[in-house]
Parts: C-alpha cells; structure tokens; sequence
C-alpha cells in the first residue's frame, strides 16, 4: 500500500489501563478478527500460546481500517514491552512508530513507566494521541486527568479522547484520529532497503523471526539480506504480516510492518534495534539508535542439587537462543559449587530469567545477592569491570571505583512526597527535578546508584506510599563513589557467596546483618566459630557461634539400639552433606536460607 | 576380692559379656508426659492374662544358654504382684536357665513399693531393684508428672535396704525445664545421703512423639538446654564422684563392683531374648522385636502366632559400627585387639581414619590398646558415635 495510506502506532499505558482491552476492540472495528472468532485479551492470548510454541508472536498486527473520508488505511499496531528493564527495547519500537496512543485511566491517571515511555515517544518527535480509558467506571475523573495529560504533551483537555474500551464507546473515534492526526512514513521507496528490526524471537521450529517496519527501499521473498551490525548475510526464506495471524507475502513495502524468517539460529543475530538491508544494494548507514544491550545487574546463579549442573548449562544456552540481553559465563564458589555468573538488564529481566528457568526448565535454583557492575581503576592506570564482589582487586591496588547511577522517576501522590524523598536521601540520590503534574500528583526524578535500588527499594517505595507511586529508572552512567568490599569470614575463611561491594557507610549494617544472620543460620560445631564481616583485614562486625557443650543420646538400652544407630546413621548422612569452609560444617541450606532474605527483599 | 567381680560389675567392655534376658511388662498406672516407653494405662484388667501369655511364650521358646542377667523392665513391673513376676522369672529359669550369681533386676516405682513388697521380690528370686527417683524436688516431680513424692522415693530405697536388697539402683533426670541446678544438686544429696549402690542420671530428652514434644513445639513448656544440660552432667559427676561412685557409662554410676551387668552387656554388644509385649532380643547379628500392644501380644500367644513384629539382620560392618557407637559409651572404652578379634581387623581399619580424627579433635584418647571416649568427648558421644558408624 502506498505511503499514504500508512500508519504505524503503539500504545503506551500502564498495565491494567486497558491496553488489551483497547487492542480487542480496534481488531474488531477493522475486521481484522471476526465476532465469531473474537476472544477477550486477544493478543495476549496469542503470545499465551507462543509459549507453549504454536502460534508466534503478536509483535505486531496489520489492521485495514476504512475511515470517515471514504479511504482505506493499513493501521499497525506494535507491540511495547511494558517492563522496567527494557527502556531501550521500548525506544526501538517506538522508532518503528509514526505515532503513538497515550492510554491513562480515567480513575487512576498517569503512571511512572507510562511518563518514561511517554517522554521517550516526544523525544522521538512522534505525534501523541492521548487518550482516557475507562470513562465509564464510577470512580472515573476525566476532567482532572485530562488536564493532567494536557499538561504533559501540551494540548488542549478538550483534545483528549474519552472512550471505554470495555463498552466500545469512543474507540471509533480513535482509529479516525490515528488517521487524521498522524502522519504517514517518510520513507524514500527508490532508497537501497532499510528495514528496522524492532523485535525478534526465537522459535524452535523456524529459528529466529526478526519484526521489522521497512523504512527505505522494499523487502522482498527470497532477497539476500544484511544485518548491518551483526554484519550477518542470509536470505529472506520468508516474509509476512500479521493479521493477526502470520501470512506470508511477497513484498513488504516502505512503511509497511511485518517478519522476516531467514534461517537464523540466535537472536544475538539479529538484535532489536539492528538495521536490514539489501546485500546486492546495500544501503551506506544503518539506522541510528542502535545500542549493544547493556547488562546492569549480576547475580551468581546455582543449582541447588550440584548434579544439576549440566542441566543448568544447557538451559541457560537455549534461553540465550532467545534473548540477546541475557550474558552468563561459568564461575565456582566455595559456597555454592560450580554456577554462572549471569548479566541482566535490570530486576525484572532477572526475575523473568529465574523464573524462565525454575518453570521451563524444571530447575531448583540459588541466586547470589544482585550486584551491579563496577569499574575499577587500577594504581597501573588499567580499568577493569567487576561482576562479581570476589573479584574486586586488593584495595591497596585500587585507585577508584565507579558504579552506575540512573535515573529514577517516581510518580506519586504529593502527600507521600516527604516520604519518597527521605528514601531517596538514604540511598545516596540527589534530587535532580520535581514538579507537579497535578496538585494532587507530583513526578520526581533522582539520580541514585543502582547498586542501591537493587535491594528493597521497591518493596520500601511500595509500603511507603500504600502502593500509590509508581517508579522507572534509566541508567545514566558512572560515577566514582566511596565503595568498599565486605568480606564475610567463618572461623577466618572467607564465604565468597556473601562478599558485597557497598558505600563505606553501609558496611557495617551490612556486616553486623549478615553475621547476625549467619549466627542464627550455622549449627554449633565442636569448637567456637567466629563469624566475621570485614573489610580488608579490618573487622567491623563479628559474631561467635559457640561450641556444641552436648549432644549425646542419654539412653541407650537394649530396646533402643537399632533406632539410635538410625538416628546416628542420619547424623552421619546430614554431614556428608555439609559443605566445608575450612573445618567448619555448613548445611547447604544456611547458604540458601541466608541468601533467600536478600532476594525476598529484592523481589518487586 | 576384686578380681573376682566379673568384668561386667565394674563396667569394662568384655568380649564375654555373658547372656541376658529382658522381660517386658508394659503397664503404669499413669503414663509421665516425657516418657516414649512403650507403656500403657489402666489396663488392669489385662495383667492377669499378661502374666499367662508371658509364661507361655517364655516356655515355648527353646532356652538358649543360660542368664547371666535377667531384667524386668517396664513400664511399672511392680504393678504386678512379686508372685506374677516370680512365676514369669521360674519360667525363665526352665528354659534359658539362670546362671550362678545371675544379676536379676526388677524396675520399681516409688509409689508401688513398700518392705513387704521387696521381701516378697527377693522371695521371688530378685536380687537387684532398679526404682524411679527422678528428683527429690515437689515442683520438678510435678512438672515430670511424676505421682510419687521425694519422702516417698527415699523410704522406697531405705525399704529396700531394711528388706535385705542388696543391690539397689536409683534412677534420676536431670535438666528439665522446671529445674535449677540448686534443685539438681538437692536431688543429687539427697539421692547420696540414701545411699544406693547405684546411680542412673539422664539428661531429659523430648522424645519425638511424645506430650512433652508437642508442649514443646507448641511453646508451652520450653525446650531443653543442652548446655545447661552439660553443666548438670558435670555438677553430677562431681558430687556423685565425691560420695564414692564412679561413672562407668555416659549416663550410669555406680560404687566399685556394682555396674549393672545387664545394662553392660547391652554396650558390649552382647547376646539377649526378649519377652512380653514390645520388647528386643539380639542373637548373633540378629535383632527383632515383638508386637507392642499387650492385647496383640496376649492373642498372639493364646493362638500359638508368632509375637514377633519385625527383626533386622545386622551385616558385619553394622555389627561392628554398633559395637563402637555402644561400647565407647562405657568409660573404660573399648578394647581395640578384642574388638578386631571379635570383628575382624578390617572392621578396625576401615574406622582407623575416623578414630584419628576423634582423637586429634580431643573427643577419645587411647592408652594402650583401648580407646575411650574423654570427657569432653563423652557429652558429644553422637559426634564420636556417628563417625564410627
């Protein structure tokens, strides 16, 4: 279709502000799905089986939509991750967008994440159609919201669209203002082919499906291609649209959304943001906007049964397979046995691999304490990146350390501002803007080490504020901070799985925490253990676990013989399998209990 | 005159520990909320045809060798009548017959007992009277649910002596929840003033399964305190050690000469039937056990079925651990060229690692060819105990 006729879109909304809801009532207005066929969460429903590997992914969806002046437009909706982690990905589907379809509901307004995909959608220069869902709920407040919106992309309230996409009123009026309020693509149709890789799965039959929007030039079936940063070559074995399933075509013109299939094994080879061209005309310059996914947090990640270990390794491989943000490399502890050091780019990527991994792979799993990654410069000038605390040179050998700070943006209600800001304060931010979309609702913007967030900001934002505010955060670089390594020690072993790097002043709260814990969590041995945090050779907290005075059967008659050989025998069992920290005998599961406070902490 | 007490009456680990026979009388008139014996009440009307199915089960097992000791245990045997536990021991000494100078032990309650009853146990061919003190303090009796009184303990052992027992055992827990070692230490002077010839101090222990247990876990009553409890085993070794008695097992001590040889032969590992409701017998590596419930028991008896439940047939290896985990109970220890006669010196070697360990980490010592467990060690004999398994 021609270029005219065109148009790109993707939805910014919080989750449960009815973008489902929403996307439903679009693909029945255009046909694109019959009432007969029509199930609610449609497309979520989709990506539900994608998971079970039958239908592949509604990335996005081509609807024909035949508006008021009597013409026929190719309307794509593009799909946005809506996840904290993934900033980057949402910026690349976005640039695969002529505009986008701001989504607040009418009873709750606007949310953190929603501000963040909403500034990065006019930094992108596309047009915002802002629109108020859920019109039809008591509890609704268009009035104030739509002053709140207007206030952000600077329009008129009046200009804000009122639907409820659960009834489907106002919902026409949506697509008539995708096509007369968005412009249609730019793209030069004689230009050499550039096509936008916005996403890309990994399906076990086809290998990878590469989303693109053409932006220069035409793709065609059986083309050869480029990837232009992965400077991969193959040939377009296929090429399609949904609609919403896939339906292969022959040519996908500028503007035009839809996959390509081109026998690719792993999704590193054909990463979001990446640029498609022709391999017989290639274009000079790929793209701008390309970026290398940048892993932010780290966690040692272990199976808890030892013989896993293989079983870990393949998983850890096939997840790789399908998600090109995801690193890992090999590691040991003397705590937790042999494990993988594994690179994420944020919690929540973290958590959805954990759980990939317990649910999908069956695997019983330890994580080490997330950390963030260091930069560490050496007395020789060197740098060096830091994964993991263990490897933090001697202090003596250091210059500086630096750790990476982001960007938080905290959207709450003005009364728990006080609150918010103290919180903040304690983990090292410096305000950096306040203002107030409201009088009622304020956004605040920090600039905070992520080695602090990393822990139980979450939790604490949420308890604080009664589950009112919502949060983002965006990396913004590195910067030098006074940071120590805590070592802790087990009778003068050191516990390679609890060593942290943390600001000088909260080494002790953790040192005393841990030891503290530890104490609670290491059965007396026959002699006294010193628990120890410490920094360097310096302790800064210490905890003893005293010897065990008695432990001795007090009876033992002829009727009592073979249940105490048992119970004896078990004894036996449960210390073979100890682990051993120098002499002393740790069960595996104080390893796992003293690390599971941590991540329940963390979990968001 | 010491020379010829037998090896089992001082309490040293023999390869010859004799025969034993145990007799199981499985009643109390009220059950103690720590204890997980295996004991019934109010079944009084039961014990009449107990005492029948005893006597007909012990005469119809082959004898083996004859006893060197016979223990009635329980349970409260002295809810019999001396007459029942004498027709129960007659019945023994027809079959297995009762080797001169045997040990023969009744256990007592207090409360069951009085001159004329130990006359007439004495008449019944008992020589040895094993009774359950347990403390001579109200509140600690009380909490132990004990029924009996401290006067009442005391008398029981000075009748004892007055009827002409001449081996008397006093049995005693200490390190419950409801003592102060003020309280130990009474109970233990007490206990020495009345004189006994013997001594049995256990630690209370919350027995899985028990009312004390789930008063414990439900946090009714708090759990034990093993350090406290150490202290109170030192506390004890000390007065008991004092007043003439010495400790010859972890929980056992005696006046020289008067170990229980029954007892004894358990740590050497020795040989010993079993009779009566829930009661375990060992024959050569073989040990088995009888059904639990008097009624079963009695049934079983009344239609000629086996009254045994379940049985373990121990390979040598175990024989050999078990032999360790029981001997180095006693204080004199374990002779090392006798046991790897007795389990062969393979059984030596493959320990012979695991014992230098022990002994380096100062939990046995060895003096010649025996080992024995020190006194640290013998507080934390499951330590030693499991790492010779």
């Amino acid at each position: 279709m021609d270029l005219k006729h065109q148009r790109a879109i993707a939805v910014i909304a919080h989750i449960d502000h009815g973008k489902s809801t929403l996307s439903d009532r679009l693909l029945q207005l255009t046909h694109t799905v019959s009432d007969r066929d029509m199930r609610a969460q449609y497309l979520d429903r989709m990506d539900l089986e994608r998971e079970r590997g039958i239908t592949i992914k509604a990335a996005a969806v081509r609807m024909e939509y035949k508006a008021d002046d009597g013409e026929t437009y190719e309307v794509n909706l593009i799909d946005t991750p809506g996840h904290v982690d993934f900033g980057y990905e949402v910026s690349r589907s976005l640039a695969a967008c002529d505009g986008v379809l701001l989504l607040v509901d009418a009873a709750q307004g606007i949310e953190a994440q929603t501000l963040t995909n909403l500034y990065l959608a006019v930094d992108a220069g596309l047009e915002i159609i802002p629109i108020l869902n859920k019109i039809d709920l008591p509890a609704a407040q268009p009035e104030k919201y739509a002053e709140e919106i207007a206030g952000l992309v600077a329009c008129d309230p009046a200009d804000v669209l009122r639907i409820s996409a659960k009834t489907g009123e106002g919902v026409e009026g949506v697509l008539e203002a995708i096509v007369a309020r968005v412009p249609s693509p730019q793209g030069d149709p004689n230009a050499p082919l550039r096509a936008l890789v916005f996403d890309s799965v990994y399906d076990t039959f086809r290998g990878v499906i590469a989303y693109v929007r053409v932006i220069d030039g035409v793709l065609k079936k059986r083309m050869p291609i480029r990837f232009m940063v992965a400077e991969k070559d193959v040939e377009a074995d296929e090429i399609g649209v949904m609609a919403p399933d896939a339906q292969p075509v022959d040519t996908l013109d500028t503007g035009e959304v839809g996959y390509v299939i081109a026998g690719i094994k792993e999704v590193s080879l054909a990463k979001v943001g990446d640029t498609i061209t022709s391999k017989d005309r290639p274009a000079d310059d790929p793209l701008p906007g390309y970026r290398e996914p940048k892993p932010m947090v780290f966690a040692g990640i272990y199976p808890i049964d030892g013989d896993d270990f293989p079983l870990l390794r393949d998983a850890l491989e096939k997840l790789k397979l399908n998600d090109a943000a995801f690193v890992y490399e090999p590691e040991s502890s003397g705590a937790l046995g042999f494990g993988f050091r594994c690179g994420f780019l944020g919690l929540l990527h973290m958590e959805i691999v954990r759980e990939r991994l317990e649910r999908e792979f069956d695997l019983s799993l330890i994580a080490t304490a997330p950390s963030v990654g260091y930069e560490v410069e050496l007395m020789d000038g060197k740098k060096i990146d830091v994964r993991n605390p263990t490897d933090l040179p001697d202090p003596g050998g250091i210059t500086e350390i630096s750790e990476p700070y982001v960007s938080v943006m905290v959207v709450t209600p003005s009364e728990y501002i006080g609150t918010i800001m103290q919180m903040c304060q304690d983990r090292r931010g410096e305000l950096k803007e306040m203002h107030y979309l409201s009088p009622e609702r304020a956004e605040i913007r920090y600039h905070m080490p992520l080695g602090e967030i990393i822990f139980d900001f979450f939790d604490q934002l949420k308890s604080g504020t009664k589950g009112y505010a919502s949060l983002d955060y965006e990396p913004v670089g590195l910067k030098p901070s006074k940071l120590v390594k805590v070592d802790v020690l087990l009778n003068q072993q050191p516990v390679d799985a609890f060593s942290t790097i943390v600001h000088r002043d909260k080494a002790y709260d953790y040192g005393k925490r841990m030891t503290e814990r530890l104490r609670k969590l290491i059965p007396r041995q026959m002699f006294d253990v010193p628990i120890q945090a410490a920094i360097g050779s310096r302790v800064i907290a210490r905890e003893t676990v005293r010897a065990k005075r008695k432990d001795v059967i007090a009876k033992c008659y002829g009727g009592d013989i073979t249940r105490k050989r048992k119970l004896l025998e078990k004894q036996k069992e449960g210390k073979k399998k100890m682990k051993q920290i120098g002499a002393v005998e740790v069960p595996q599961s104080a390893f796992i209990e003293a690390l599971k406070i941590d991540q329940e902490a963390t979990s968001t | 005159m010491s020379l010829a007490i037998p090896a089992t009456r001082t309490g040293s680990w023999t390869t010859e520990a004799g025969f034993g026979v145990y007799v199981h009388i499985p009643f109390c008139t009220h059950r103690c909320h720590y204890c997980d014996f295996n004991t019934y009440e109010g079944q009084e009307a039961l014990h009449d045809a107990y005492v029948d199915a005893l006597v007909d089960g012990i005469m119809g097992t082959p004898g083996e060798r004859p006893a060197t000791s016979v223990f009635f245990g329980g349970g409260t045997p002295t809810l019999l009548r001396p007459e029942q536990l004498g027709r129960i021991l007659r019945a023994v000494e027809a079959t297995s017959g009762i080797a001169p100078a045997a040990e023969i032990t009744v256990e007592a309650n207090p409360e069951t007992v009085d001159e004329r009853i130990f006359e007439g146990l004495l008449a019944a061919g008992f020589n040895r009277v094993s009774l359950g003190v347990q403390s001579l303090v109200p509140k600690v009796l009380v909490g132990l649910g004990r029924t009996h009184s401290a006067e009442r303990a005391l008398d029981a052992i000075a009748a004892a002596r007055r009827a002409g027992v001449s081996d008397v055992n006093a049995d005693l827990i200490y390190g419950s929840p409801w003592e102060t070692d003020d309280d130990w230490i009474f109970s233990l002077q007490g206990v020495i003033d009345a004189a006994p010839d013997h001594v049995s101090a256990y630690a209370l222990t919350v027995e899985e399964g028990t009312p004390l247990a789930t008063l414990v876990t439900t946090g009714r009553v708090p759990d034990v305190d093993p350090d406290l409890q150490a202290a109170r085993h030192s506390i004890a070794s000390e007065l008991l050690g004092a007043a003439g008695y010495e400790r010859y097992e972890v929980s056992n001590w005696a006046m020289p000469g008067r170990a229980s040889a029954h007892n004894v032969l358990y740590w050497c590992a020795g040989d010993y039937l079993g009779f009566g409701a829930g009661a375990h017998g060992h024959l050569d590596g073989r040990r088995y056990w009888t059904t639990r419930l008097p009624r079963d028991f009695i049934e079983a008896v009344r239609t000629g079925s086996s009254t045994t439940a379940g049985e373990e047939v121990l390979t040598r290896d175990t024989r050999a651990g078990e032999a360790l985990m029981l001997g180095l109970r006693l204080t004199s220890g374990v002779d090392l060229s006798a046991y790897a006669v007795r389990f062969g010196s393979d059984a030596l070697e493959r320990r012979a690692a695991a014992l230098r360990d022990l002994e380096s980490a100062g939990l046995i010592e060895s003096v010649a060819e025996r080992v024995h467990m020190t006194p640290r060690g013998t507080l934390l004999g499951n330590e030693v105990g499991s790492s010779l398994l």
